[in-house]
C-alpha cells in the first residue's frame, strides 16, 4: 500500500466574483479543478509554471492556508487542512513554509532583519534559551553562506535583494520544514544573485530532504531545478510530468508555445521572423468555463474543444497532458 | 548616429552624491539595435533619461556630451543634445527621438480612447489633417500586430501586452530616427515578450531606424541586439557585437553574467552566480569597480581604475587583465 | 524621534511652540503667583476694572477686575486639557474601530463603516449646541467626551484605509504563515507602521476639539461654571465691545493664543506628513 502522500491538492477551485452593484455577475475562475500530489516517501522538486492569470499564486495561498478555496481541498498527510485544530495549524505551519516573491515587502520595515529569524524560533519553540537561539541563527546564516556580521543588526533597506532572499532561506533552514512553497522567489532579484539562491534550494532538497513547490513564470529557471513540472494555463493544469520529458517534448499546444517563447541566451539561436504575432491574447474566461481554456488561441482547436474541458490523458508514467489531440 | 562622451549624472542629497552614471562613453551606429545591459543600479536607465533630457533635480547631468548631428540637423546648429535649449529639444522629441519608458503601458491616459491619444501626439508634432492621422494610427497598429478595432478601445480594455504594443505604436507614429526602449518586456508574459521582441526587430527593418534597448535580461539582447554595451556601477565594462559578447566575453563581469543564465536549450550544468552584491552609488569601490566581486582580481585592480580600451576592432573592454580573462574562455 | 526634528523644520517648530504653550499651562500656578500673588485669578473685584496694560497687569484687567494675563494662562490650561483629553479619547476610539474594521473586514467592516459614515454626516455643531444649551454645567471631562464623540469619525476612516493597505503587505502574510495570531499581527506588525498616522490623528482631533469648544463658547453654550477657556475669553471680550472701545489686549490675547495652538498643531501635522509620507510610500509600497 502506497504511503500517504505528503501533500494532496484535490479538485482545488477558486472563484472570485466580479461585477457591478449588488448582483455580482461574471466570475473569474482563478483556479479550476486543479489536482496533484507530492509523495511522502522522498523529497520532490515540483515546478509550477504559468504566466500571469494562471492561478499559480492562488494555489500557493490555498496550500499555505492564507485563502480558503471555493471548492476542493488541500490535504496534508491525509488530513484536510480546513479542518485543522489550533494545534494542528501550529504543526502545519512549522512543516510547510514559504519564500515570497518580493524581497523587500516580506520584511516589516520598522524592524531589523534579525526579527524574521527570531520570530519562528520563539513561535515554534526551536530553542530553549537566548544563547541557543543565537547559535541557531548563526548556524542558519552559515548554511546559506551569509556572513552574520554582514547582515545581523541591519534594516531591510540596507541589504541587497539577494541577501534578503537568502535570509528567507536561512529562516527556512531554521524551521526545517517538510515542504517549501517558493512563489517566484528569484524574479525580483538581480540575475547574478539568482544562481546562489537556486543552488541553496537544491541543496535543501538533496541534503535535508525538503520538498519544494517552486512557482515561476520562467521556464528556464524551472528547468534548471529539474524534478517535476506542472504547466498551468488560466487556472487549469494543461500538462505535467518529468521536467526533461515535458520541456524537450511539449505536447500541449500551450506548452509548445511556452517553450518556443523562451528566448535562448545565444544569438546564434535566434527566432526566425515568422509572423506569429497573432492578435489574440489570453483573455480571462469569465462565466462558466466552456471547454478548453486554450481554445481561443490554439492553432489546432477542434469543435469539441469548445464543448467541455479535456480530461488529463496519461501519455507515460512521466507525462500527462490535458488535450483532445492525444486521445 | 549618436556619440556619447563622458556623461555623468549625479543625484545630490544630504547623505552625499549618488554618482549614478559616472563617465560613460560609447557610440551608437545608424540602423542598428544597440542593447544596454546591466543589473539594477548600474545606471543604464538613468543614462537614457539623461539622453532624453529627463533628469530633474536633485539629479544633474554634470558633464558630458551627446553628439547627434544627424538628429539635430533640422533644428539647430549645435550637435550636442545636452546643450540644446528646451524648445529645440522639444522639437526633436517624438519626431526624431522617441522613448518607450519602463512601464509605459501604465502611462496611457485612462479616459481617452487609444486612437485619440495617438492622434493627439501626432498632431502636436506634425501638421496633417485629423483624418490622415487617423489612417496613420490604423497603419501603426498593424505594424505592431494589433487589429484595427483596438483604436476605438480604452486602455483598461486591453491586456498588458496590448498596451505595451500601443506604446510602441505611439512611439513610431512620427517615424523617428531613433527609438529608445527602456525594459520593453519586463513584467510581460513570455509569450507576449516574444511578440514584442519580434515587433521591435521588424521596426528596424521596416523603418530603417536605430533602436536602443535597455534591459537587464540578457536573453532579450541575445535575440534582438546587434551590439551590446555592458554597464556596471555607473561605467561601461564591455562593448562588442552580440555574437562576440556571448561567444567570447572578455570582461569577468560579462562572463559572470552569461554564466548565470539558465537555459533550456543546453545541457543542465551548475549555474554559478557572481558573489557579493552591487555596490552603492554613494561610494563606488576604488580601482576597478568590479574588483570586490571578481574572481581574478589582482593588486592593480584595487588601485587603478581600468580604461575602456579597444582591444580589437569594435571590441572595447575596461579590464587590466583582459588576457587572463580571455584565456578563461578557452 | 530625534531624526524627526532633524528632518522636518515644520515639525520642530510646531513642537517647540506647542511645548512652550504646554509648559506655560503646566506652570500656571507659578505664573499666577508671579502675576498676581496668591489671589485666585477668577475672583472678581480683585483689581480695578478695565485697566490698560501696564507693568502690574501685562494685559490689563477685564470688566470684573480680573487680571487678564492670569486668566489667559488659566484659559490656556483649560483649553489644552479639554483639547488633549478629547483628542486622546477620539483617537483611541478611531484607532480601535479603524483597526478592527480594516483588519477583520467582512460584515463587521460594513457595519462599522456605515456607523462611521452616519456619525460623519450628523451635523455636529447644532447637536453640540443643543446638548450644551440644555445642560447648564459641564465638567471638563464631560465636555471633552462630548466633543470626542463627534470627532473620532474622520480619523477612523483614515486609519481604516491605512490598515487595509498594510494588511495586504507580504510581511503580514509572512506573519500569518509564522502562525502569529490576529492580535499579535495588529500590534507587532501594523501598529508600528501606523504611528505617524496616529500622531496626525491625535494632533488633528485635539485641534478640532479646541476649535469646537471655542465655537460653543462664542455662542455662549460652553461649560460654564468656574471653567474659563480661551474661547470663553474671546466671548467676554466680544460682548464687552473691547474692539470698539480700544481694549485690544482683551480680544487679541486669547485669539493669539488660539492661533498659536492651531498653528503649532498644523505644523506638527505637516511635519509628520512631510517626513513620513514619501517614506511611507516607499516603505509600505503604497
Amino acid at each position: 500500500m502506497p504511503a500517504t502522500p505528503l501533500l494532496e491538492v484535490d479538485s482545488l477551485t477558486q472563484v472570485f466574483a466580479i461585477g457591478r452593484g449588488i448582483f455580482g455577475h461574471g466570475e473569474i475562475r482563478a483556479v479550476d479543478n486543479v489536482s496533484f500530489s507530492l509523495s511522502g516517501e522522498r523529497p520532490t522538486m515540483l515546478t509550477m509554471v504559468g504566466e500571469s492569470g494562471s492561478g499559480k499564486t492562488t494555489i500557493a495561498r490555498c496550500i499555505l492556508g492564507l485563502t480558503a478555496p471555493t471548492k476542493g481541498e488541500v490535504r496534508y498527510r491525509g488530513k484536510n487542512i480546513a479542518t485543522f485544530s489550533g494545534k494542528e495549524w501550529q504543526a502545519y505551519r512549522k512543516e510547510v513554509q514559504v519564500v515570497f516573491q518580493d524581497p523587500y515587502g516580506t520584511y516589516n520595515p520598522v524592524y531589523k532583519i534579525d526579527r524574521v529569524l527570531q520570530v519562528p524560533i520563539r513561535r515554534f519553540r526551536l530553542a530553549r534559551s537566548r544563547d541557543e537561539e543565537e547559535e541557531k541563527i548563526l548556524e542558519a546564516l552559515r548554511a546559506v553562506e551569509l556572513r552574520p556580521d554582514d547582515v545581523l543588526g541591519r534594516y531591510p533597506h540596507q541589504l541587497s535583494g539577494g541577501e534578503r532572499q537568502r535570509i528567507m532561506l536561512a529562516r527556512i533552514y531554521l524551521m526545517h520544514p517538510q515542504l517549501i512553497i517558493a512563489d517566484e522567489p528569484v524574479s525580483m532579484i538581480d540575475v547574478s544573485l539568482r544562481a546562489a539562491f537556486l543552488n541553496i534550494l537544491l541543496s535543501f532538497e538533496q541534503e535535508y530532504g525538503m520538498s519544494c513547490i517552486f512557482i515561476t513564470h520562467d521556464l528556464a529557471v524551472g528547468y534548471y531545478l529539474g524534478g517535476r513540472i506542472i504547466i498551468l494555463c488560466q487556472g487549469t493544469i494543461v500538462e505535467s510530468g518529468d521536467m526533461d520529458a515535458v520541456v524537450h517534448d511539449p505536447l500541449h499546444p500551450y506548452s509548445q508555445a511556452l517553450v518556443a517563447s523562451v528566448p535562448p541566451p545565444d544569438p546564434r539561436m535566434r527566432w526566425s521572423d515568422e509572423a506569429d504575432m497573432r492578435a489574440g491574447e489570453l483573455r480571462r474566461v469569465s462565466g462558466l468555463a466552456q471547454g478548453c481554456v486554450f481554445r481561443d488561441r490554439c492553432a489546432r482547436a477542434m469543435p469539441r474543444c469548445a464543448e467541455s474541458p479535456p480530461p488529463m490523458i496519461k501519455i507515460s508514467d512521466q507525462h500527462e497532458v490535458a488535450c483532445y489531440l492525444y486521445e | 548616429m549618436l556619440e556619447i562622451r563622458d556623461v555623468r549624472v549625479h543625484y545630490h542629497s544630504v547623505r552625499g552624491d549618488y554618482r549614478v552614471v559616472d563617465g560613460v562613453s560609447f557610440s551608437v551606429h545608424p540602423n542598428e539595435i544597440l542593447g544596454i545591459a546591466g543589473e539594477s543600479g548600474c545606471g543604464k536607465s538613468t543614462l537614457v533619461e539623461a539622453l532624453l533630457r529627463l533628469i530633474v533635480p536633485p539629479g544633474t547631468v554634470d558633464t558630458g556630451q551627446v553628439l547627434a548631428p544627424a538628429l539635430t540637423a533640422g533644428t539647430s546648429d549645435k550637435s550636442d543634445l545636452l546643450s540644446l535649449s528646451e524648445e529645440e529639444f522639444r522639437q526633436l522629441r517624438w519626431k526624431n527621438i522617441s522613448y518607450i519608458p519602463q512601464g509605459s503601458m501604465n502611462a496611457l491616459n485612462p479616459v481617452m480612447k487609444i486612437e485619440d491619444q495617438i492622434i493627439d501626439a501626432i498632431l502636436t508634432h506634425d501638421t496633417i489633417t485629423r483624418a490622415k492621422a487617423q489612417r496613420r494610427v490604423g497603419e501603426l497598429l498593424q505594424t505592431v500586430g494589433l487589429s484595427q478595432h483596438v483604436a476605438k478601445l480604452y486602455p483598461h480594455e486591453l491586456s498588458g501586452g496590448m498596451k505595451q504594443r500601443v506604446a510602441i505604436a505611439a512611439s513610431i507614429a512620427l517615424q523617428p530616427d531613433l527609438i529608445i526602449a527602456d525594459e520593453p518586456t519586463t513584467a510581460l508574459d513570455v509569450t507576449i515578450q516574444k511578440m514584442i521582441l519580434q515587433t521591435l526587430k521588424r521596426l528596424k527593418q521596416a523603418l530603417g531606424c536605430t533602436i536602443i534597448v535597455v534591459s537587464h535580461d540578457m536573453p532579450v539582447h541575445a535575440q534582438i541586439a546587434d551590439r551590446l554595451v555592458i554597464m556596471y556601477a555607473g561605467r561601461v565594462m564591455e562593448i562588442g557585437s552580440v555574437y562576440d559578447i556571448f561567444g567570447e566575453p572578455l570582461h569577468p563581469y560579462t562572463r559572470g553574467l552569461i554564466a548565470t543564465i539558465p537555459s533550456i536549450a543546453k545541457e543542465r550544468k551548475r549555474l554559478a552566480g557572481i558573489p557579493g552584491a552591487s555596490p552603492s552609488p554613494l561610494a563606488w569601490p576604488g580601482g576597478c569597480r568590479f574588483h570586490p566581486r571578481c574572481s581574478i582580481a589582482a593588486t592593480i585592480c584595487q588601485n587603478e581604475e581600468p580604461e575602456l580600451r579597444e582591444v580589437r576592432p569594435g571590441r572595447f573592454v575596461a579590464c587590466h587583465l583582459v588576457e587572463t580573462a580571455a584565456s578563461l574562455n578557452a | 524621534m530625534r531624526s524627526l526634528f532633524l528632518r522636518s523644520r515644520l515639525f520642530a517648530v510646531g513642537v517647540l511652540i506647542l511645548g512652550l504653550l504646554i509648559l506655560i499651562a503646566l506652570l500656571q500656578p507659578f505664573i499666577n503667583r508671579l502675576l498676581i500673588g496668591n489671589t485666585d485669578p477668577l475672583a472678581m473685584g480683585t483689581f480695578d476694572t478695565m485697566l490698560e496694560p501696564s507693568r502690574e497687569h501685562l494685559l490689563g484687567t477685564d470688566k470684573w477686575g480680573r487680571d487678564w494675563a492670569a486668566l489667559l494662562v488659566l484659559g490656556l490650561r483649560y483649553s489644552l486639557v479639554i483639547g488633549f483629553l478629547s483628542g486622546t479619547v477620539a483617537t483611541l476610539i478611531s484607532v480601535i474601530l479603524g483597526f478592527v474594521s480594516g483588519y477583520k473586514g467582512g460584515r463587521l467592516d460594513s457595519v462599522l463603516r456605515t456607523l462611521t459614515d452616519m456619525v460623519l454626516v450628523i451635523p455636529a455643531l447644532p447637536i453640540l449646541i443643543t446638548v450644551a444649551a440644555y445642560i447648564k454645567f459641564f465638567s471638563i471631562v464631560a465636555m471633552a467626551l462630548l466633543l470626542a464623540l463627534f470627532s473620532w469619525a474622520f480619523g477612523m476612516r483614515t486609519i481604516r484605509a491605512q490598515v487595509l493597505s498594510l494588511r495586504a503587505r507580504p510581511y503580514v502574510d509572512l506573519a500569518r504563515v509564522s502562525n502569529l495570531n490576529d492580535m499579535q499581527i495588529i500590534f507587532e506588525e501594523l501598529v508600528p507602521n501606523l504611528l505617524p498616522f496616529l500622531g496626525v490623528a491625535l494632533a488633528s482631533s485635539t485641534a478640532v476639539a479646541i476649535l469646537a469648544e471655542t465655537g460653543l463658547e462664542l455662542i455662549g453654550v460652553g461649560p460654564g461654571g468656574n471653567i474659563i477657556t480661551l474661547g470663553l475669553m474671546v466671548n467676554f471680550a466680544q460682548s464687552w465691545g473691547s474692539l470698539a472701545l480700544g481694549y485690544y489686549a482683551l480680544l487679541f490675547a486669547p485669539v493669539v493664543a488660539l492661533i498659536l495652538i492651531f498653528v503649532s498643531m498644523n505644523l506638527i501635522n505637516m511635519g509628520l506628513e512631510e517626513v513620513f509620507n514619501p517614506r511611507l510610500k516607499r516603505v509600505t509600497g503604497g
